[in-house]
């Protein structure tokens, strides 16, 4: 395996490329059973592909699948309402608009739960945040726990009884010590 | 024989309601002959639901149209395997499929505990019963799969053609069986919290359960998200659905709980901390329950909802506040047998691997619920989708993969500065140089960098425990490498099946980094026209469209496309994607069009190629070509997984410590320990 090769990343841009070769096409013919097909709009090749998926990779379709909509559009090929949101967007970057302004529209249009994650503002944050805050109250608490477990383990063992120093070990209760400890290790 | 089923299913509600109520009142009471009845209980209860479960399969394989279920979910063209798999793939026939798993798991754990645990043992079989009793009165009182239509249709509807699929027969068994052998840990520690034996001696006998549940679950989400890359068409494998993360959140708290179960076997620590693990556990496998089948939240893998939902909704809060209840009531009795004596020591590491675990559980959970929570505040809906999950989950993923790389290098107690500068001497180099060298090769992902050098990390942590572990016993006992690492292993499989799921961990996260790097192609192509795709390795992949095929199979029409692969001009072979319109005996369509993807794997990346359909009915197709890098390490990486898990719980090495069954010995439970 080429590992260095297969850590490098290349733009998003460089990824697909139709090869426009139809020497096949004179012999272009009907399906026998058009109806078991699923009918679809032939796909343009576009120099912003790339800007066209990121910027359907933020939006939901709205046809209550769950998906973004490039992936349900080129997924799930019943659903009618990702091709329609996908020629929105087309339209939208051809008037001249920016990503962010077409990311706005459609949030103006249908509202924030088009977008595949909540906005970062007013009370979304709290989706964003809370996870963090647990993380760093739970770290607190439980340092602070800890400490206190450690203080009253050391003052425990300052206030016992000295402790007589160990008479000398056998070499048989070495290894009986050693199998004892290997046992509590595991 | 369905009304034999049916028949059985208000015989075991019965048995059941008196199994539950006599172990309770036996146990309190001190009745044994009452504990008996309940033990008995249980197994007629068990005998009850595989009578009405054989009902159930015989109507399925007997096309008994007339009962609902039946015609719902299968056709008389329907493959025999699937007519199996139609008993769990609906509503009716899981809950029937659930109750009979928990009672067979609850049959099992009466014989493998019989003349051990006796002062916990009533109320163990009280618990199961209750939640056996709880399934099968959802089944009676609302969804019988016996349930009768009032004429007989020639033929049945059909399995939904996303359900037609390998790893669907094996992965909501299996996530079932993670799901619901929870229920007997949860069980031994209600008995543990009722009777007030609260010593190590329960977490004996929930030691192997724990394990199993862990590894079914395990095993199910894997097999899940192979389901879903290779049957849903979507590209992926993860996409945070809902149902995905009801099947994580138990997942993520019973891993928490294998690790901190081994400090209140160790050091007597950590008592209430355990309890509860054990409790949320049993609390989300019936939340994923509820999520599933509530239709709360809509999921795509929902395939089974009704109003039942709230019925579990109601049993959730009602079990969970008697649990937590008694939690309370015992909770004096559950003081720490040792402090902590130092900050750095693999105490501490463990808890705060429970602590990450927990909170990205927590992460999980809130960005699930946050939809309906902002919605209830605000009137405002939002969706919490993949961005989201990702942008929170990934850094508390890095860190909890950190952890399990530092946690097996510190020393129980205490460690110290030589101890420690040891142990992380050759993991920290090996985090260092892969970072540099990824930088250095430009890789553009931060969080790619971090869990690759991290992935580093936690390999060569295990790598070294097995090396010195290999090395001590070559010294102590003069053995030959082989010898010295299989008896190393054998008899210690517990820690070191450990390891083993850790790397498994590691190849796990190798390939979700992978998908940083993942890449969409879209494209129409005539008959021999082609398409290139460029791997983010660098080669460039060409498609040509061969040819577009129509054909029948048993229940479906075929639309196939062949296309052929080269890299770099070089030709690989070919990669088939299909439509398939599914039909009944009778030749109508049962469901719209589904998708079969053409994948081509190596370990490098896959080739994913979805045919997406016609122009205007000729022969001119629609492509979505998904490059999807390092997706083999998520499949081999599970299976490690579950290897490293079945190594753990392999009856012989690696049974409780001396330390923990010193711990069970004034309560007596020593004698009755033997593994």
């Amino acid at each position: 395996m080429n590992v260095a090769a297969a850590l490098l990343v290349l733009p998003a841009s460089l990824f697909g490329q139709t090869v426009q070769d139809p020497a096949r096409a004179d012999s272009l013919g009907r399906l026998y059973r058009p109806d078991v097909v699923q009918i679809r709009e032939a796909t343009p090749v576009r120099d912003d592909d790339a800007l066209i998926q990121a910027l359907e990779g933020k939006l939901r379709c709205t046809c209550g699948c769950n998906l973004d909509v490039f992936t349900c559009r080129t997924t799930d090929f019943t659903c009618a309402t990702s091709p329609a949101m996908h020629r929105l967007v087309l339209a939208r970057i051809d008037s001249g608009m920016t990503a962010e302004q077409v990311i706005t529209a459609f949030e103006a249009q249908y509202g924030q739960s088009v977008l595949m994650q909540p906005p970062k503002r007013g009370f979304n944050w709290a989706a964003y945040i809370m996870p963090f805050v647990g993380l760093g109250i739970g770290m607190g608490l439980l340092g602070l726990a800890m400490r206190k477990l450690v203080r009253t383990h050391r003052a425990e063992a300052a206030s016992a009884e000295p402790v007589a120093p160990p008479p000398s070990m056998s070499s048989e209760d070495r290894e009986k010590l050693k199998r004892e400890l290997e046992r509590f290790e595991a | 024989m369905a009304d034999l089923g049916n028949i059985a299913l208000w015989i075991a509600l019965l048995i059941g309601v008196w199994g539950c109520a006599t172990a309770f009142v036996g146990g309190l009471k001190g009745r044994p002959d009452l504990a008996s009845s309940a033990e008995r209980a249980m197994y007629v209860v068990w005998g009850l639901l595989a009578v009405a479960s054989l009902g159930l399969v015989y109507a399925l394989l007997t096309h008994d149209f007339n009962i609902e279920y039946v015609a719902s979910y299968t056709s008389r063209n329907l493959p025999l395997w699937y007519t199996w798999s139609a008993f769990y793939a609906g509503q009716k026939g899981s809950l029937l499929f659930w109750a009979i798993v928990v009672a067979t798991f609850g049959a099992v754990a009466m014989l493998v505990n019989r003349g051990k645990y006796r002062e916990l043992m009533p109320y163990v079989s009280g618990t199961v019963l209750s939640v056996v009793t709880f399934f099968v009165a959802v089944m009676v009182f609302s969804e019988n799969p016996f349930e009768r239509l009032p004429f007989t249709p020639p033929d049945g509807n059909g399995l939904n053609p996303q359900l037609q699929n390998p790893g669907m027969t094996i992965h909501p068994p299996l996530l079932y069986l993670g799901y619901t052998s929870i229920t007997i840990p949860f069980a031994f520690a209600v008995a543990a919290l009722v009777s007030g034996k609260l010593d190590t001696g329960w977490l004996h006998a929930i030691r192997k359960w724990t394990i199993l549940s862990w590894l079914f679950l395990s095993a199910g989400i894997v097999l899940g998200m192979w389901w879903a890359y290779v049957e849903l068409g979507w590209g992926g494998y993860w996409a945070w659905d809902p149902v995905e993360n009801a099947s994580f959140l138990p997942w993520l708290t019973m891993t928490a709980f294998l690790h901190s179960v081994m400090i209140q076997e160790k050091r007597g620590m950590l008592k209430k901390w355990n309890l509860g693990l054990i409790i949320g556990s049993f609390l989300l496998s019936i939340f994923g329950t509820f999520i599933t089948r509530s239709g709360v939240i809509s999921s795509v893998h929902s395939f089974a909802q009704s109003s039942i939902g709230y019925f579990f909704l109601v049993y959730l809060i009602l079990s969970g506040f008697a649990a937590f209840a008694l939690l309370a009531l015992r909770w004096p009795q559950l003081e720490a047998e040792a402090k902590l004596e130092s900050m750095v020591s693999r105490e501490a590491a463990f808890l705060f691997n429970n602590l990450v675990l927990i909170v990205i559980a927590f992460s999980v959970l809130w960005g699930t619920l946050f939809p309906i929570l902002s919605e209830w505040l605000r009137g405002t809906k939002v969706t919490v989708g993949p961005p989201f999950f990702n942008q929170v989950n990934v850094p508390l993923g890095l860190l909890l993969l950190f952890l399990t790389g530092v946690g097996p290098l510190i020393a129980w107690r205490h460690a110290s500065t030589a101890n420690l500068r040891r142990q992380f001497q050759w993991p920290v180099t090996a985090l260092l140089v892969t970072m540099i060298a990824l930088v250095a090769l430009r890789m553009g992902d931060g969080w790619a960098i971090g869990t690759y050098a991290l992935s580093a990390f936690v390999v060569t942590t295990v790598t070294q425990e097995f090396w010195r572990g290999v090395g001590a016993r070559m010294r102590l006992h003069s053995e030959s490498v082989p010898l010295a690492f299989a008896r190393l292993v054998g008899r210690n499989r517990r820690r070191y099946g450990g390891y083993v799921v850790h790397i498994g961990i590691v190849m796990l996260f190798v390939g979700f980094a992978g998908m940083a790097f993942k890449s969409d192609t879209e494209a129409t192509l005539n008959p021999g026209q082609s398409v290139e795709a460029r791997s983010p390795y660098g080669h460039t992949y060409r498609l040509q469209l061969q040819s577009i095929s129509q054909f029948e199979r048993q229940n479906a029409f075929v639309t196939q496309a062949t296309l052929e692969v080269y890299k770099n001009d070089r030709y690989i072979g070919m990669l088939k994607s299909e439509k398939r319109q599914h039909r009944n005996s009778l030749n109508e369509n049962t469901f719209e069009p589904s998708t079969e993807v053409g994948i081509r794997s190596d370990i490098r990346e896959d080739l994913y190629v979805v045919y997406a359909g016609s122009v205007q009915g000729t022969e001119q197709s629609v492509f979505r070509i998904t490059i999807n890098p390092l997706v083999w390490w998520v499949w081999y990486g599970g299976m490690v997984l579950v290897l490293g898990g079945l190594i753990s719980m392999w009856p012989g090495g690696g049974g409780p410590t001396a330390a923990s069954r010193r711990r069970a010995e004034p309560a007596g439970y020593v004698a009755q320990v033997k593994e």
